[in-house]
């Protein structure tokens, strides 16, 4: 079967490379980049880059040309004339996603079931972000297991050690007896109304 | 017998291979805690055990055994469905962390990765087997599972480290480390050695992965060819395989396999639940910019034997409907009245680019082309309103045999969030937990 060169993809990838790098891969990379076994086919590909003008050879080295790295380009891609406003005022805005996780791989979900945090403003049914593999610091409301039971507390210290505070005066402060663990740090609280 | 080290360099090239401890089971057992340290296994929609915790493993519980004998064998065991979406986040989410570290990483399978660290020592100021360690460190502060890692000059020895010691294990295999590291390892145990290479190379009295590097390259290369002069040089630490960043693009075949939550003796069944994996194949096929040449079909019975069957087409095939009555075909040869089956499965063959369109003498392209529009306003009802939600009239008789089982899905589907429906939820893992 013939093989039939992905142009599009091949520039895509090149152009990509120049993005990040500024320059073109060498014939070693090209062979990682568009997934062939030998450096022949790189060369192949190379010559009918060229004959599409993406590409140009001088004395031996590839140069890239416009046509492949385009034209300096600042804001988003503006066909003509200046960018717009308002894009140029939102190069620096955060994503809701990003206002409530800072660190995306380490964060989880949990529907809070209990009204232990009724006074912090976690009721039954709310949404707690958990971040995981952080050490709480006092006041910090944590999702933390007790002696093998799991619970919703502020996470406090004083003279006798960890003490975990509930938000609601049903309930006492509870002191580790004989174990600690804390699953997460609650960062953010989300409720929905439909 | 002292022998002379293949290198006396440590890490001319540093690779690191990563793989999840019992990991599907570790992911459940992350996200619900209460289940730490308990015997846990995932596949309960299937009927099979998918992975095993590793206290379900001391048991004797492993992949592939019936629910109903693991159950015997530990009535304790807690069963649960497979949820594929949470275990593909918490994957992505290993990657990433590995990325924290080197841009440099390869995505080998769901729970397995490569990362390729040679020359990161000065940026994080540290040796090989700390940045290693680091790594390892921050997935299980932070995922809260294990991977066990193997840090070497070449993937392949990386791969035989990272599963010399599990789980929660690191090995570290420096150039002058390696032939007496192999000189432990079986051969069965090398990746790329199959049963077959195994048989014929005990043949030669080999035994262990050492024994094979000891001959030269010219006999690797007699016997086994350009795979077994790949593996020669990569077992003695030279780095043939690259780690490849790219994303898959290049398939070679796409395939699509599902089990039945129950097994079924219905033909039209069976048909519907066939034509509903070529779709799925297809999607992806056309998602990809592919076109298939060649198709083959497999059915799976209860007691797990199967007969397939393949099929090579006219012309380069990318809409669904165009194959489905040749699949028919193989389907009637296939089915057997009266036996129950377990699984479907497709694999479409011979892919090749839909770039250029080619038509034969007697096709009629216009036809063609129609059938493909439709095929694409199909895809685009689709993708706005969920897969499948258009599909082929077999998919009628999916309900027939559907066990409205609410504890065959994963607490995720279940459970849903204010706002989240059957076909999107949000991208962030869960945690079960009653407080």
């Amino acid at each position: 079967m013939p093989r039939v060169m992905d142009v599009e993809g091949h520039v895509a990838k090149l152009r990509a490379f120049w993005r990040r790098e500024r320059r073109l891969p060498g014939y070693g990379e090209m062979l990682g980049l568009f997934g062939y076994q030998s450096k022949n086919a790189v060369f192949g590909a190379l010559r009918k880059l060229e004959d599409l003008g993406f590409l140009e050879r001088k004395r031996g080295r590839v140069v890239a040309l416009g046509r492949l790295t385009g034209t300096l380009r600042l804001l988003g891609a503006v066909q003509a004339g200046f960018p717009s406003p308002a894009e140029e005022e939102l190069a620096d805005i955060l994503s809701l996603d990003e206002f409530l996780i800072r660190r995306p791989e380490a964060t989880f979900m949990l529907t809070v079931q209990g009204d232990s945090m009724i006074a912090a403003g976690i009721v039954p049914g709310d949404m707690v972000l958990v971040e995981k593999g952080g050490t709480p610091k006092p006041n910090d409301i944590v999702v933390a297991q007790v002696d093998d039971e799991w619970t919703l507390k502020y996470y406090m210290k004083d003279r006798d050690g960890v003490r975990l505070d509930p938000a609601n005066p049903k309930y006492k402060s509870i002191r580790p007896a004989r174990s600690l663990v804390i699953g997460g740090i609650v960062k953010a609280v989300i409720r929905k109304y439909d | 017998m002292p022998e002379f080290p293949f290198l006396y360099q440590s890490y001319p090239r540093a690779i690191i291979h990563f793989d999840g401890d019992a990991f599907f089971a570790a992911v459940e057992q992350s996200i619900h805690p209460e289940l730490k340290g308990k015997p846990v296994v995932t596949g309960k929609e299937r009927g099979i055990i998918a992975c095993a915790s590793y206290e379900a493993k001391a048991l004797g519980i492993s992949r592939g055994l019936s629910l109903r004998e693991a159950i015997r064998m530990c009535p304790g065991l807690k069963v649960l469905p497979s949820d594929y979406e949470t275990y593909s986040l918490y994957s992505k989410r290993m990657f990433d962390i590995a990325r924290r570290y080197t841009p440099m990483v390869e995505e080998y399978s769901i729970d397995e990765g490569f990362a390729d660290l040679t020359g990161l020592r000065r940026l994080h100021h540290t040796s090989y087997e700390e940045i290693a360690l680091r790594f390892q460190a921050d997935i299980r502060a932070e995922l809260d599972i294990t991977v066990s890692v193997g840090l070497s000059l070449t993937k392949s020895l990386a791969k035989l480290g990272s599963k010399f010691r599990k789980p929660a294990g690191f090995t570290p295999i420096p150039g002058p480390d390696i032939r007496g590291f192999l000189a432990q390892i079986p051969l069965e145990k090398v990746w790329g050695f199959g049963p077959n290479t195994v048989a014929l190379l005990t043949q030669y009295g080999l035994k262990t992965a050492c024994d094979f590097t000891a001959h030269p390259e010219e006999w690797a290369d007699r016997l086994m060819g350009k795979v077994g002069r790949e593996l020669w040089g990569e077992l003695r630490g030279s780095a043939l395989y690259p780690v490849t960043t790219e994303e898959k693009s290049n398939y070679c075949s796409i395939s699509k396999c599902k089990t039945f939550t129950a097994p079924s003796t219905d033909p039209e069944f069976v048909w519907a639940k066939l034509v509903r994996n070529v779709e799925s194949a297809f999607i992806k096929v056309r998602r990809h910019k592919l076109r298939a040449r060649q198709i083959a079909v497999m059915l799976r019975k209860q007691d797990f034997r199967q007969a397939g069957l393949e099929l090579r087409l006219n012309r380069p095939v990318s809409v669904t409907r165009d194959v489905i009555p040749a699949v028919r075909d193989l389907f009637e040869s296939l089915i057997e009245r009266g036996a129950e089956y377990r699984a479907t499965m497709v694999v479409l063959g011979k892919l090749e680019s839909d770039g250029e369109r080619q038509y034969d003498l007697f096709e009629d392209p216009v036809r063609i082309e129609k059938r493909e529009a439709l095929s694409e306003a199909v895809d685009a009802v689709n993708d706005r309103y969920g897969k499948h939600t258009l599909s082929l009239a077999p998919s009628l008789f999916l309900d027939r045999n559907r066990r409205t089982g609410r504890d065959d899905q994963p607490q995720r589907k279940s459970a849903l969030l204010p706002g989240e429906t059957r076909r999107q939820r949000l991208a962030i893992p869960r945690l079960f937990l009653n407080v």
